[in-house]
């Protein structure tokens, strides 16, 4: 049976409410655009495959809910990802100013070698903008990560910025991917290398069952 | 009928095909239109205008059937009106089938609401823990009852008022008026972040009503209930600004408000979220909440050893989908008729009904879910199938003991609650006595 993917990780949308993280996701994966799409509570879920320098690349993504009062509960969820989106609405200035604070605690949570990006969604909302495009060029720099305008509405750099980030997680795990390389049979799942021990074995077990 | 009908387009299409029997000259055509005929008389139906394609003679300027060949055609298409009619007269005693149940059930909901009506209500506090009174709430109560058997079920511990809500409601006013007129100007001074707090609460108050079932287009703005679903949770965080705006609100009021006028449906809605496990959540008392999920894989592991052990191998713990289904009591990911039924029952029930209702939905896509993945299998119980039936689920919960070593789910829990944190630690269920 061909395997369905190589690599498996998850990414992390974090973001305040309502700045578009739930129609970026479903924009990538569902090629779908809702204006008013049902809140998230907790988290969401959703998953695609790509295809990078050959290698199939099974994404997971953790859809958080946006509002500071559910941060207590997914701050637990930072560890268990491999690369976090943080989300800003170009229309408001308050979504921008709490990006710092997203990432303080993403520099406080998530493991050390956590890869990120930053995106400044609703692009095509130019008569309503707030975030000057050199604003978040300029935090991207000061913070190390690449820096994307999208716009989920018009899907604009949606894919571009999802695989970008895919390849910075692909980049920062060269070692395993070089291992993976050497054989042909075994997948990496490093989704599972990053759980708490004593589940990994089962984890990357179960991740070989096929489910179509 | 409109089966057969596209099931004839094929033999339409071959006939022109036919050209194997160039050789062969049809005959006169008066003896074709007797064939026709006599075909037409061997039917025992109206003939559809479409029929006639079939029947008539071919166009002049193509070669015509050989006799075999016109048997052949006869007989196939014979045979699709025999099927055709088989399969009409199937669906016509199944839709007789259904109106009969339908009736059935209109029946039984009409009588249930005279019980509820002469009977129950006048008596509410003798008899709301009847045996008979149980057992008929537990078949889901009439929409016409509804409100008012959740509001008498609910209380009002807290002794709000209808003028209580009045005056948080002009409260409420007040302050988006004052905030519509300087928030400009309050943005980016450090004015006090209890006011920026308040006036993000608020804001996303706005956001969130047009995000709460967007598909029903009637809370979102210019929606006939958006301006109720705003007054109600406005108030209460004018009421309970310790508390305030927490997302997944929006949605028990709005469940509320399709079921009551909207001083009730305010004081449901504050009494609601004062009982413990709601305010456990709502305030996201972590601590609270893992003992809450703790004693749900106690009776997890009870109930459906096979999937439990799945999700521990999966790492799928009960967080990822518990928070969504108790945060909007189910209003979000059940179709808004079963979320009904489960309220129903969880006014009767209290807490325990919401775990009860979880185990319940996984018993009831245990098999699926035993074949997949951790995403697969988070990516469903996040979005469940739109289909469940309510009478599946509810056979499921039913089937599910709230039991676990002869303890029920009030005992679990505060055994957990006294000396948790030894289990806590190694985030397990309690070892079984």
């Amino acid at each position: 049976m061909a395997k369905q993917y190589d690599v498996l990780f998850r990414l992390l949308l974090l973001g305040d409410s309502g700045v578009g993280k739930t129609c970026l996701l479903c924009r990538f994966t569902d090629n779908e655009f809702h204006p008013s799409h049902i809140s998230t509570i907790g988290v969401d879920f959703k998953m695609k495959t790509l295809e990078i320098d050959g290698i199939k690349v099974r994404i997971q993504i953790w859809d958080t809910a946006g509002q500071e009062r559910y941060q207590t509960i997914t701050k637990q969820y930072y560890r268990r990802a491999q690369g976090i989106f943080l989300v800003y609405d170009i229309t408001s200035e308050r979504s921008f100013q709490h990006i710092m604070k997203w990432a303080s605690d993403v520099d406080e949570y998530a493991p050390d070698n956590i890869q990120r990006i930053l995106i400044g969604n609703k692009s095509d909302e130019e008569e309503k903008r707030q975030v000057a495009t050199g604003q978040g060029n300029k935090l991207a720099k000061d913070y190390g990560m690449d820096f994307f305008e999208t716009s989920a509405s018009t899907n604009y750099n949606i894919t571009e910025s999802f695989t970008r980030l895919a390849e910075q997680v692909l980049a920062a795990n060269k070692k395993d991917l070089d291992l993976l390389r050497a054989s042909v049979t075994d997948e990496l799942n490093l989704a599972a290398l990053e759980e708490e021990e004593g589940i990994t074995d089962g984890a990357a077990a179960s991740q070989k069952g096929c489910w179509c | 009928m409109s089966l057969a009908l596209t099931a004839l387009p094929p033999i339409a299409i071959r006939l022109p095909s036919t050209g194997e029997y160039p050789v062969k000259v049809g005959p006169a055509p008066g003896s074709q239109v007797q064939l026709s005929a006599a075909r037409r008389k061997n039917l025992e139906f109206e003939p559809l205008s479409t029929t006639a394609l079939i029947l008539e003679d071919r166009p002049s300027n193509l070669p015509a059937k050989s006799v075999e060949e016109a048997m052949r055609h006869k007989q196939e298409y014979d045979e699709m009106v025999a099927g055709a009619k088989r399969r009409e007269l199937k669906e016509a005693q199944k839709k007789k089938r259904r109106m009969k149940e339908r009736f059935k059930q209109e029946d039984s909901i009409a009588n249930a609401m005279v019980i509820w009506n002469n009977d129950v209500l006048p008596n509410w506090d003798c008899m709301r823990n009847t045996r008979r009174v149980r057992e008929l709430w537990w078949q889901g109560l009439p929409p016409s009852v509804r409100g008012r058997v959740w509001s008498l079920a609910i209380g009002n511990e807290l002794n709000i008022t209808p003028e209580l809500f009045e005056i948080f409601l002009s409260r409420a006013k007040e302050r988006w008026k004052s905030f519509s007129e300087t928030s400009s100007e309050n943005e980016t001074e450090d004015s006090g972040s209890l006011q920026a707090d308040r006036e993000s609460s608020l804001d996303l108050i706005k956001l969130d009503i047009s995000r709460t079932f967007p598909s029903l287009f009637i809370f979102q703005k210019g929606g006939p209930y958006h301006d109720l679903l705003h007054s109600v949770l406005g108030a209460y965080t004018c009421y309970r600004p310790d508390v305030g705006y927490v997302q997944g609100m929006s949605f028990i009021a709005a469940v509320l408000i399709l079921n009551l006028e909207e001083a009730d449906a305010f004081i449901a809605f504050a009494n609601l979220l004062n009982k413990p496990c709601q305010m456990a959540f709502f305030r996201v008392d972590h601590d609270l909440m893992l003992k809450y999920f703790a004693a749900f894989e106690v009776f997890f592991e009870e109930n459906l050893p096979r999937l439990f052990n799945h999700f521990q191998i999966n790492n799928l713990t009960p967080d990822l989908y518990l928070i969504d289904w108790i945060f909007t009591l189910y209003s979000k990911s059940l179709p808004l008729d079963v979320a009904c039924r489960v309220w129903d029952v969880f006014c009767r029930d209290g807490e325990e009904c919401l775990f009860r209702t979880g185990l319940g939905i996984l018993r009831l896509y245990q098999e699926v879910l035993l074949q997949m993945d951790f995403i697969h299998m988070a990516q469903f119980l996040t979005r469940l199938p739109d289909d469940m039936a309510a009478d599946n689920l509810f056979s499921c919960i039913t089937a599910t003991q709230m039991l676990s070593s002869n303890r029920k789910w009030g005992q679990v829990f505060s055994a957990l609650m006294k000396d948790g944190s030894k289990e806590m630690a190694n985030h397990s269920p309690a070892p079984r006595s």
